[in-house]
């Protein structure tokens, strides 16, 4: 299948600000479930509330725009009673680690087969640019209009602590490595987390003296380095983006289906 | 004959629950019908606890206060429980202190006799077997069965003490002990809310329950896990209520019938997800088992607290089903109703119960299985060419269909949308059309209500009105008041969300009987069918109500 036939085109022009990182991500997406070639029938998206749940509405899969924050504790009750199918959950900042950060970690805890894609854009975009557990100490935001004063949450080692038993970050200027990774999470059997940093123009770049769409692209160009990379070294605050935890683990829907085995032969 | 109630009293930690389970099984197996409730702390060790047993030829259902016999398994409990003990009533317990009653030091006759201190509460079921006239015989079948787990010594041990109590009880009784429960021909099950609704779930084709524990809907939940894998119901604990209502929502988008069950301040946090459910059009069995609030309240004691509650959850308006069952018997009926209906209607349904229907014993002679099925309304997508989650339709039920059941995609979202699922702001059109055929499933769903139950309403002057796990002790109360010379009647609802078609007959004085402190349920009923109340008999202090209470109270306010 083509990446047309994965989308709903009578839905376009989207929703999105001119810029926005989430159109990049949904292109990345899309890609990477065509590389898979997977049928549109196999995919189950669940996604919250949000500039980024927005996604839902022009993927042409089986679409769940639930609500604000239980998209996962939705998706893996949709994943337990049909675990055959291929359930991932794109999420915002807020969505995935303010309001659903507690089934975010159980989630990951469970290490259930689901693909969680957390588009941080360090912001609350469709409610008028609020400061998120991303937005940086000393950023700023409609309610922290003289500089924020919380620290933001590390989701990458947030995610590693709860569990996860694959966890990366990319971004939106990284466009082929994206792609890559969540062809990887995808596949992964247990519960992915993937942080895709994405700008939003509108809201966190007006407000943080970033200039255009271009200029944060730019950003998270300067910005980052691959994993253990010498750039790192020589400079601590680069971020890193990269595959950070991939490894095997016991995955929560075989984990029940031993249980149900055991039980039986008990009788 | 008459009714024997049996309180057994003791310490938490001490067994009083073992104890009392065991006698209620022999008495049942005996063939009597049994009805058990118990009263304790929310604690884990002390205070004093109470569990209480009525003995009766036909089942009666419903708590009685009052003890003909009271064992004590310390002198704490002795003296907390005494001033329930009738004068002509007969103490057990290991001290004496009345004239009327059994002396045996069950804790030295245990280590002296039996070299082990753990039998010490089951020479008390032997005492209390004896003073009640059953058959040693009938407990020795009991207890074989309950230890046979624990090894052959275990089941050894504990005849001999259950021989050693009823010796001593039956030498020590002559005389005073009147009461004689020869083996007789009926036999009841002995169920309580908490083991029916788990059953009846099964037995309607649920697949998922998840839950987050809270007292008193926790024993639905534990009986799953350990059941679970057997019936093929799934049973998720999930790391809050917010999240057991979403997956339950997830597995039932999926296609599998799906439910949770909580106490009040769970189901707040459920209230959300209520919504959801409204307006995805997703179904879903919510147990909402209460207890005194408001807050963390009195968790574990009863109440009827959560009716209007109930009824008005959620933000936005959608239609949905309360029912409120009045005993195991009917929670299992009202059970496999909720889910198909659930399912029919595409829509929430909560099933209130409260900690005394949830934890008290029930003998129920019949199920009758045979007049209840699960019915599925899931779609056949073979007949479906192009395929509308959201199909506008004359009575508002659109075809429903699950993902990966066939080609068609299943899209669903909690914005207002267009038929096929799709985010929309067609405020003209599309948006009057969907609120409307959402409300209008109210229509069809108000025909499948049932009708209150009505006991002795033509010949009353005065008519009491309940709801839910209280039938059984308005029916002694009614008895009760007939005796004194009163002429009452009861008027009873089950089923609360939408009313039937009903109306109060005229020229009667009707007062509601409720375990709230605001008569919620007079509130209702004045709104809905104009009806007015010369008040209400309200019961608020987490005890559950009795036929006693309901007389006198009565007689105090409204003679
Ligand atoms: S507000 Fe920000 S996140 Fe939302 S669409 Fe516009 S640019 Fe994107």
């Amino acid at each position: 299948m083509a990446v047309k036939d994965y989308i709903r085109e009578k839905f376009f022009p989207h929703i999105w600000c001119p810029g926005c990182g989430h159109g990049i991500i949904m292109g990345g997406l899309i890609r990477a479930i065509e590389t898979l070639q997977k049928e549109k029938n196999d995919i189950v998206i669940v996604s919250g509330i949000g500039c980024s749940s927005r996604i839902c509405g022009y993927l042409d899969f089986h679409t769940l725009h639930t609500i604000h924050g239980r998209a996962l504790a939705f998706a893996t009750g949709v994943k337990l009673s049909r675990p055959e199918l291929t359930v991932i959950a794109p999420m915002g900042d807020g969505d995935a680690f303010a309001i659903g950060g507690n089934h975010l970690i159980h989630a990951a805890r469970r290490n259930i087969d689901i693909t969680a894609i957390i588009m941080n854009n360090n912001i609350y975009g469709m409610t008028g640019g609020q400061y998120s557990p991303s937005t940086g100490y000393g950023e700023f935001a409609t309610t922290a209009p003289y500089s924020n004063i919380d620290h933001p949450f590390d989701f990458v080692n947030l995610a590693i602590g709860a569990g996860a038993s694959f966890v990366a970050r990319t971004t939106t200027y990284h466009v082929t490595s994206m792609i890559k990774i969540i062809e990887k999470a995808i596949m992964h059997h247990g519960f992915s987390v993937v942080e895709i940093m994405s700008q939003c123009p509108t809201y966190f770049g007006r407000k943080n003296k970033f200039a255009s769409a271009v200029e944060m692209l730019k950003y998270y160009r300067d910005h980052t380095t691959p994993i253990g990379s010498k750039d790192k070294k020589n400079n601590p605050d680069l971020i890193e983006r990269g595959i950070f935890i991939e490894k095997e683990m016991p995955e929560y829907c075989d984990e029940y289906d031993k249980i149900i085995k055991m039980a039986s032969k008990g009788e | 004959m008459k009714d024997i109630n049996v309180i057994i009293a003791g310490a938490a930690g001490e067994g009083i629950h073992t104890v009392g389970d065991i006698l209620a099984r022999t008495i049942s197996a005996q063939g009597y019908a049994v009805f058990t409730w118990q009263e304790y702390e929310s604690r884990i060790r002390g205070g004093q606890n109470s569990y209480s047993i009525r003995i009766s030829e036909k089942p009666r259902n419903a708590p009685l206060l009052q003890a003909d016999a009271l064992l004590g398994l310390n002198d704490g409990a002795v003296n907390k429980y005494k001033p329930l003990l009738k004068e002509e009533g007969i103490l057990i317990a290991q001290r004496q202190s009345r004239k009327r009653m059994i002396t045996i030091p069950f804790g030295e006759v245990a280590k002296e006799e039996l070299n082990d201190k753990i039998f010490a509460n089951t020479i008390a079921i032997g005492a209390l077997t004896g003073v009640l006239g059953a058959d040693l015989d009938t407990l020795n079948q009991v207890l074989a069965e309950k230890f046979k787990k624990k090894g052959q010594g275990i089941v050894q041990g504990n005849l001999s003490a259950a021989q050693k109590g009823y010796r001593q009880a039956t030498q020590q009784c002559k005389g005073m002990c009147a009461w004689k429960l020869p083996r007789q021909e009926a036999r009841y099950y002995l169920v309580s809310g908490n083991e029916a609704i788990p059953l009846a779930a099964t037995f309607a084709g649920c697949r998922f329950i998840a839950a987050y524990p809270m007292t008193p809907s926790t024993g639905i939940i534990n009986y799953l896990a350990k059941e679970g894998e057997l019936l093929g119901i799934f049973a998720e604990q999930a790391e809050d209520e917010i999240a057991a209502i979403n997956m339950a929502l997830g597995v039932s988008y999926s296609g599998a019938r799906a439910m949770t069950a909580t106490s009040g301040g769970g189901f707040a946090l459920m209230v959300e997800g209520i919504s959801l459910s409204g307006m995805t059009e997703t179904p879903v069995v919510v147990i909402l088992a209460q207890r005194p609030g408001p807050a963390t309240g009195l968790p574990t004691r009863t109440a009827q607290g959560e009716l209007l509650f109930s009824i008005n959850a959620g933000h936005g308006e959608f239609p949905r089903l309360v029912l409120a069952p009045s005993d195991p018997y009917d929670a299992f009926h009202k059970i496999v109703k909720a889910f198909n209906l659930a399912d029919k209607y595409q829509m929430p349904v909560i099933v209130l119960t409260d900690h005394f229907l949830a934890d008290s014993q029930f003998s129920v002679l019949d199920f009758h299985l045979n007049t209840v099925s699960p019915t599925s309304y899931i779609a056949d997508p073979q007949k479906i060419r192009d395929y509308k989650r959201y199909q506008l339709t004359k009575n508002g039920i659109s075809p429903r269909l699950c993902p990966g059941q066939s080609r068609h995609l299943v899209g669903v979202d909690s914005d207002e949308h267009d038929e096929e699922g799709h985010i929309t702001e067609d405020l003209d059109v599309m948006v009057r059309s969907m609120v409307k055929k959402r409300l209008s499933k109210l229509d069809s769903l108000k025909q499948e209500i049932s009708l209150p139950e009505e006991t002795n309403v033509n010949d009353a002057d005065i008519v009491f009105v309940g709801w839910g796990s209280s039938r059984g002790a308005l029916l002694e109360g009614l008895r009760l008041l007939k005796q004194e010379g009163n002429k009452v009647g009861m008027i009873h609802f089950t089923e609360l969300w939408p009313l039937p078609e009903f109306s109060f007959p005229n020229g009667k004085t009707y007062i509601t009987v409720e375990s709230n402190a605001t008569g919620q349920l007079a509130r209702l009923l004045r709104s809905e069918y104009s009806v007015s109340f010369k008040g209400t008999i309200s019961r608020y202090d987490g005890l559950p109500l009795t036929g006693e209470y309901i007389r006198s109270n009565f007689n105090e306010y409204y003679r």
